[in-house]
């Protein structure tokens, strides 16, 4: 399998997918699951010590690796970004899934000695539950869900979300907000009665 | 929830949050007017927005927090560390590896001097070179090595080997009570067990003068198999020392380590005390405070103090009372009162002694075990709670699993108490269990048995019921049965000897009755034969010692055919005649001489006696 997709079949299908052809998006996942999941390796081994990851970067990279600059159809990136910021959640989720399942398989221990908060295994379960928290939210508010979803799974600020969805950024703030304090509420079950 | 009242929520939700304290309270009130329900979710979202700052709650960006998930592809494998399974460093052969932090690596070792499993704790280099950090762990070792507690963690070791440092501790495979509170609402009996079990740790740690003064949900880990609580993390504990004041700029120096200490968790502040964020001097009482908070957030799911920035929490912590438990949680008052009076703004207010809050939770715990066991059963009457034939034989059929499991904890409680009250002393042949098959040799007298004890609370079933073989220690609140069978035809007859006080000790029937067997002393091989039939025998708080006579006869024994008539429920058995009653006396003591020989199985007893008749009394001791 080549590494690197052609950059023409990749703007390609963006375009169709931007079009309405959903079955654009089962073609292009696997292409930008493989270079983003490539250079998130890479990232990783090269700042393993702080385990930071810039997905903004990540992104930005992806996208001038894959995309055809000169025949992208759209004034902004800004729809790649959205188009990345679902690719990346759901890459991050099947992920998450998979960990948790080899986890309840695979008899991994948890310890909790203050420090070790970073242990893999919960993070598995809490991206889980905010996956599936913010299906939730999309069904009564889709904007603010998207916001999160923009915002956490792409990487995007506020100037960017606020262009991508063609709305303020004081809304974006106060979706942000709105929609932050509901899943923290959901994740916790702070909001339960 | 309608579309319509979600945008009415997030509008008021929106505009509250850009005010200040009291101005956001009124706000809030006024939007919502007698629409309670609304102004809870307002509240309870405006809650989870300060927790959610605070704590940072999806602050970055998922990638940053799955990128380990990333990299680790799809097969879940243990993270990569430096030692290696089978490893050894120093006496401790490494196991597994736990995981990987900010401080260093986590493994599971077996030390081989001491045959104990521990969890090892490998600091990174970059900590090692730590002064401050070092010194945390070696406090850490000191005190909680002092600390014999077993709600404090246990610390073995610190130590260096090959250039490696580490710090041995208790292995604990369980959560902490932070994973705890992220995961779901705890029940309020959970609370009360957590908290409960984390005064305890402080009560014994501040016997020995020692403040913990870093409590919060991070440092308290319940382990997975029994809920036992452990305290950790006695790395900023001091010895206190209430009347002097010298300790002040020690306290502030601890408190900014642990504000700035690299890696610390963001919202820790959350439960310092106002002295501690004052920067004043801190005693025990400061433990009080932040054990409160726990608990505060522990009922309501959100935290007690909690401003939008770290000043803001400050200044909550400092002047805010937070938003009644009662309307955030079902708090019983009892609870709201004791975290109200743990969270009291000046030390001198709150509890003085973690030993005066543990005093209070476990009344409450008390109190609040009983009411659910009186919701829980529904049973009206008093003494006789009707269990049906049917359900009897269910028990049968269950004792072989709940004997096991149940033996060893009925063995472990203490008080005893004598057979008092008998009521019901209908036997019946219960044709549906079956005997025990026990091989008897011609010539023997062999009888099986086994007693089925039922807790009682309040007078009602608590638990299902439980067989064990014999002799045990029973609780005030046990109610029992007894069965007995035999592979061999013959007569029964069963004498409850009240506390020997006297040289006369007083004898009641108890089989047969007229009511139980039809008065007949005969019984079939393999009849199994329970008393009472569908009652229980009750114990009281007399003190004594109880003896059950057993008589198992090959013929009639007419010294005890002729106190049959004694039997029933209005006397309780008494044998109202004391000649009679001597009579009995002598033929116990003179036949008793001969003991037969004792077998205790997991459930049963089997009794065995050479001859014709067989004679034993089953003890029941109460000190």
């Amino acid at each position: 399998m080549t590494r690197v997709p052609r950059q023409h079949d990749i703007t390609q299908l963006l375009a169709e997918w931007r079009d309405g052809n959903q079955s654009a998006l089962d073609e292009l996942y696997p292409l930008v699951y493989d270079e983003l999941h490539r250079l998130a390796r890479r990232y990783m081994s090269r700042e393993r010590k702080g385990h930071t990851l810039q997905t903004t970067a990540l992104i930005n990279e992806a996208y001038v690796r894959l995309v055809d600059q000169k025949n992208v159809r759209w004034a902004n990136r800004s729809h790649f970004f959205a188009i990345s910021a679902q690719i990346m959640r759901r890459i991050l989720i099947d992920h998450a899934r998979r960990h948790a399942y080899a986890k309840r398989g695979g008899g991994a221990q948890q310890v909790s000695l203050e420090d070790v908060a970073t242990v893999l295994p919960d993070q598995s379960g809490e991206l889980l539950r905010l996956d599936e928290a913010l299906k939730s939210l999309a069904e009564m508010d889709p904007r603010r869900s998207q916001v999160v979803e923009l915002r956490y799974f792409g990487g995007l600020n506020n100037e960017e979300i606020a262009g991508v969805l063609n709305i303020s950024e004081n809304t974006v703030t106060r979706d942000w907000n709105m929609a932050r304090a509901w899943l923290y509420q959901q994740l916790t079950g702070s909001g339960a009665n | 929830m309608t579309p319509e009242r979600w945008q009415q929520i997030s509008r008021i939700f929106n505009a509250a949050i850009s005010l200040d304290g009291q101005e956001r309270a009124a706000y809030v009130k006024d939007e919502c007017g007698v629409d309670t329900g609304l102004r809870s979710e307002v509240e309870k979202l405006i809650a989870a927005h300060g927790n959610a700052q605070s704590e940072r709650f999806i602050d970055g960006m998922a990638a940053e927090a799955a990128a380990p998930l990333l990299v680790n592809d799809a097969d879940f494998e243990p993270p990569r560390l430096s030692l290696t399974q089978g490893q050894q460093l120093g006496s401790y052969v490494i196991l597994d590896a736990l995981g990987a932090g900010g401080m260093g690596e986590v493994y599971l070792a077996r030390d081989s001097r001491l045959e104990r499993t521990v969890a090892l704790k490998v600091l990174s280099e970059e900590i090692a070179k730590d002064q401050r950090r070092m010194q945390r762990f070696r406090q850490e070792a000191k005190v909680a090595s002092s600390l014999n507690q077993p709600n404090i963690l246990t610390v073995f070791e610190f130590g260096e080997v090959e250039g490696l440092t580490f710090l041995a501790t208790e292995y604990v495979d369980g959560q902490t009570l932070r994973d705890f509170l992220k995961q779901k609402r705890l029940k309020l009996g959970d609370i009360l067990d957590i908290g409960i079990q984390v005064l305890a740790a402080l009560d014994a740690a501040h016997e020995a003068h020692i403040v913990h003064r870093d409590m919060k949900p991070e440092n308290v880990m319940v382990r997975r198999r029994d809920r036992v609580v452990k305290v950790l993390d006695f790395g900023l504990a001091k010895v206190s020392d209430k009347k002097s004041s010298g300790n002040e700029s020690e306290a502030s120096e601890a408190d900014t380590a642990f504000k700035t200490a690299p890696g610390t968790i963001v919202g820790t502040i959350n439960y310092l005390s106002p002295e501690q964020a004052r920067g004043g001097p801190i005693d025990e009482r400061t433990d009080i405070w932040s054990t409160g908070v726990m608990m505060y957030e522990m009922v309501a799911g959100v935290l007690p103090f909690s401003g939008v920035t770290s000043s803001h929490t400050i200044v909550q912590i400092l002047e805010k009372d937070p938003a009644p438990l009662s309307k955030l949680g079902n708090a019983p008052p009892e609870l709201e009162r004791i975290v109200e009076k743990a969270i009291a703004k000046s030390p001198d207010e709150r509890y003085q002694t973690a030993k005066d809050m543990l005093i209070d939770l476990r009344s409450l715990k008390k109190r609040m075990d009983l009411e659910l066991e009186i919701q829980r059963t529904s049973s009206p009457t008093t003494m006789i709670p009707a269990i049906r034939t049917e359900e009897v034989r269910r028990e049968t059929g269950k004792r072989r699993v709940l004997a096991v499991v149940l033996i060893g904890m009925a063995i472990v409680t203490a008080a005893i108490i004598g057979i008092n009250v008998w009521r019901s002393w209908r036997v019946r042949s219960n044709g549906g269990a079956v005997a025990p098959a026990t091989a008897f040799a011609p010539g023997e007298r062999t009888l099986t048995y086994w007693i089925t004890v039922q807790k009682f609370r309040d007078k009602k079933p608590f638990q299902d019921p439980f067989t064990i073989p014999g002799e045990m220690i029973f609780e005030e609140d046990y109610q029992i049965r007894l069965s007995f069978s035999s592979p061999q035809t013959g007569h029964l007859y069963i004498l409850n000897e009240g506390p020997a006080s006297s040289a006369a000790p007083e004898f009641n029937v108890v089989f047969p009755s007229s009511t139980a067997n039809k008065g007949s002393s005969l019984i079939a091989a393999q009849q199994v034969t329970q008393i009472p039939e569908q009652s229980w025998l009750k114990f009281d708080a007399q003190r004594g010692t109880e003896k059950l006579w057993l008589v198992f006869s090959e013929d009639a024994v007419p010294e005890l055919e002729s106190v049959k008539e004694f039997a029933g429920p209005q006397t309780q058995g008494l044998i109202a005649d004391p000649a009679r009653n001597k009579v009995v006396q002598n033929f116990l003591k003179t036949h008793s001489e001969t003991k037969p020989t004792i077998e205790k199985g997991e459930r049963l007893t089997t009794l065995k006696s050479p001859g014709k008749l067989l004679v034993h009394a089953i003890r029941l001791e109460h000190h």
